[in-house]
């Protein structure tokens, strides 16, 4: 073998063993350090910074990914964890805070991508096994990172650049997501909790971090760590502000990239686009309340609008993190299943006129179906159902997406 | 990748998330019909390429360009500025395309996206160069052509210039 060696090495000229070697240095790095690092000195790359954005990164994508999950038991009720209908405003707040930190995440994402764009490129991966499962997580984060801002940011400008749907691909991805969040905590945490420490407590950067930490600390033109923090910080916040009046009624005048605007009463999906006029405005219209009662039932919308009506302040509060409040005013659901006959703690289903979608139903746990204002509705602020907002009747509940707000309801399932 | 020795919090956390990402790969994989895994596999693909490939170069060249042509003086001004606009404009890009009215909701996109993006963006600039007036006025004085700082070089490209350090040299990688 090493003859072999010896005598292939003598057959190439030296200059090219020189010039081998030297590109083999070049595009080959110790695994603790960047390729071409020289390269990458920018005074805007160093540890502290990594942190500092990684640390509000992890705030910002488990905020995400708690009222993310709230919101997907909404959707997809479990019995075993039936959901309280009140505070009623809970799901407005949880939704709106989970749109928000998803907007203001954009910048703090690029800016942590930028920071540490030189470690991506380091080569090979890793020599141990640790280097290559950590490696394996930050890919995990940075694609499920960027996806999942990415199509939150497009699902509220209501763009869908896919075919698969877009709920199922935001919830299975944010669970890869704040797996990897966990696994870079944990590979993180001593360089983080040395990063964010008093300034007398820690180290000197180039002693820190060689790699990332060199230049840092030097003088140069432009914006300096703090002036670059604070930056990526006015960011977010201005995206925050021209964004947030959507869900907060006191900022709405400076809403104005916002993808709705409260004021008009938005609507997710219109009568036209679900394919229900002809049926709403038919006179055979009728509601039906079955399933578990002993007198089922069946009501015109005459007899429906002649029984005793309530009011409730109630908000509608969108997936898309837009809501607003308004007066609604119809039948309690809970005496209209007591009337049929149902058991006082029985489950409901609500079904819609709509044919073809995920959302023609839904589900009211005994909490829901039971609360005072939980109503089947004729009016909103006053004025008869438009088409667009359910007419004939449509669901109203505390503390519910607006996705479960049934439009156009033509059947109460009791369960 | 990291030099040190991994210590418990690395193998407890590895150990935690990598359940937690093979239970969302198992997720997505079981719920095929809704997520499709090839092309939501593609869109994870294309989103980092997107980034490493287009964005992150492109950043790097333009903000190469942009030392060469501004002033050292007026480059954390730009780089403020261009920080907090560039964010803006990459959420406002679906808005503006305007991708939603396909759907003929008319409550979806109710504004005139281009105007609010250039008015943001107008007011973000605005505000940026007056925060830099009045520091500047704040300041003292500085040599003509130098960084306040009185060490960089005012239009001078030092885009990975080592640090001073009190000792002498600036300390190499190891």
């Amino acid at each position: 073998m090493m003859r072999t060696a010896d005598r292939l090495r003598r057959r190439v000229p030296v200059r090219l063993q020189t010039r081998l070697g030297d590109a083999f240095g070049t595009w080959t790095t110790d695994p603790d350090l960047p390729l071409r690092q020289h390269a990458y000195q920018s005074p805007l790359r160093d540890e502290r910074l990594a942190a500092w954005l990684g640390a509000t990164l992890g705030i910002l994508f488990t905020t995400c990914f708690v009222t993310g999950l709230y919101s997907h038991l909404h959707q997809h009720p479990q019995s075993w964890l039936p959901l309280p209908a009140r505070p009623a405003g809970l799901f407005r707040f949880t939704q709106g805070l989970h749109v928000a930190c998803g907007i203001a995440s954009l910048p703090v994402l690029l800016a942590k991508l930028w920071v540490v764009w030189p470690r991506f490129v380091s080569f090979p991966p890793g020599r141990r096994i640790a280097d290559a499962i950590e490696r394996l997580g930050v890919l995990a984060l940075v694609t499920g990172g960027i996806f999942q801002v990415f199509s939150g940011i497009a699902n509220i400008a209501q763009w869908y650049p896919w075919h698969f749907s877009f709920t199922a691909a935001h919830y299975w991805t944010a669970w890869i997501t704040i797996g990897a969040v966990i696994a870079h905590v944990g590979a993180k945490a001593p360089i983080t909790a040395r990063a964010v420490r008093r300034r007398k407590h820690r180290p000197a950067l180039a002693d820190a971090d060689p790699v990332l930490g060199t230049t840092a600390e030097g003088v140069h033109d432009g914006l300096d760590r703090r002036g670059f923090l604070v930056s990526v910080a006015a960011a977010s916040g201005v995206l925050t502000l021209v964004t947030v009046g959507q869900t907060l009624p006191g900022l709405r005048r400076l809403a104005l990239l916002a993808p709705r605007d409260p004021a008009d009463r938005p609507v997710n999906r219109s009568a036209r686009n679900a394919g229900v006029i002809a049926a709403t405005t038919s006179p055979d219209y009728r509601l039906r309340i079955e399933g578990r009662v002993s007198t089922p039932l069946t009501f015109t919308l005459a007899q429906l609008q002649a029984l005793p009506a309530h009011t409730a302040d109630l908000p509608v509060a969108c997936v898309e993190g837009w809501s607003y409040s308004a007066r609604w005013t119809g039948v309690r659901l809970t005496d209209l299943v007591a009337m049929a006959g149902a058991p006082a703690d029985a489950e409901v289903r609500v079904e819609s006129l709509e044919e073809h979608s995920p959302y023609r139903t839904s589900f009211l746990n005994r909490f829901q179906a039971h609360d005072r204002d939980t109503l089947l509705a004729t009016h909103l602020d006053g004025r008869p159902l438009s088409d667009d907002h359910g007419y004939p009747l449509r669901l109203i509940a505390p503390g519910r997406p607006g996705v479960n707000q049934t439009k156009w309801v033509t059947k109460v399932v009791v369960l | 990748m990291t030099a040190h020795r991994r210590g418990p919090a690395f193998w407890i956390g590895a150990a935690l998330g990598w359940a937690l990402i093979l239970f969302g790969l198992r997720g997505v994989l079981q719920h095929s019909l809704d997520t499709r895994p090839s092309q939501l596999a593609r869109f994870w693909i294309a989103g980092a390429l997107t980034h490493d490939l287009l964005l992150a170069p492109l950043t790097l060249a333009l903000g190469v360009t942009l030392a060469r042509a501004v002033p050292g003086r007026w480059r954390a001004t730009l780089q403020r500025t261009l920080i907090i606009c560039a964010p803006l404009a990459l959420f406002a890009y679906p808005e503006v395309r305007g991708y939603a009215h396909i759907l003929r909701n008319p409550t979806s996109l109710p504004h005139n996206y281009t105007a609010n993006l250039v008015l943001v963006l107008a007011a973000v600039a605005g505000l940026s160069a007056a925060v830099a007036l009045i520091s500047a006025r704040r300041r003292p004085s500085t040599v003509s052509g130098r960084s306040p700082t009185g060490r960089g070089r005012g239009g001078r490209l030092r885009l990975w210039s080592r640090p001073r350090r009190a000792g002498g040299r600036a300390r190499r990688p190891r």
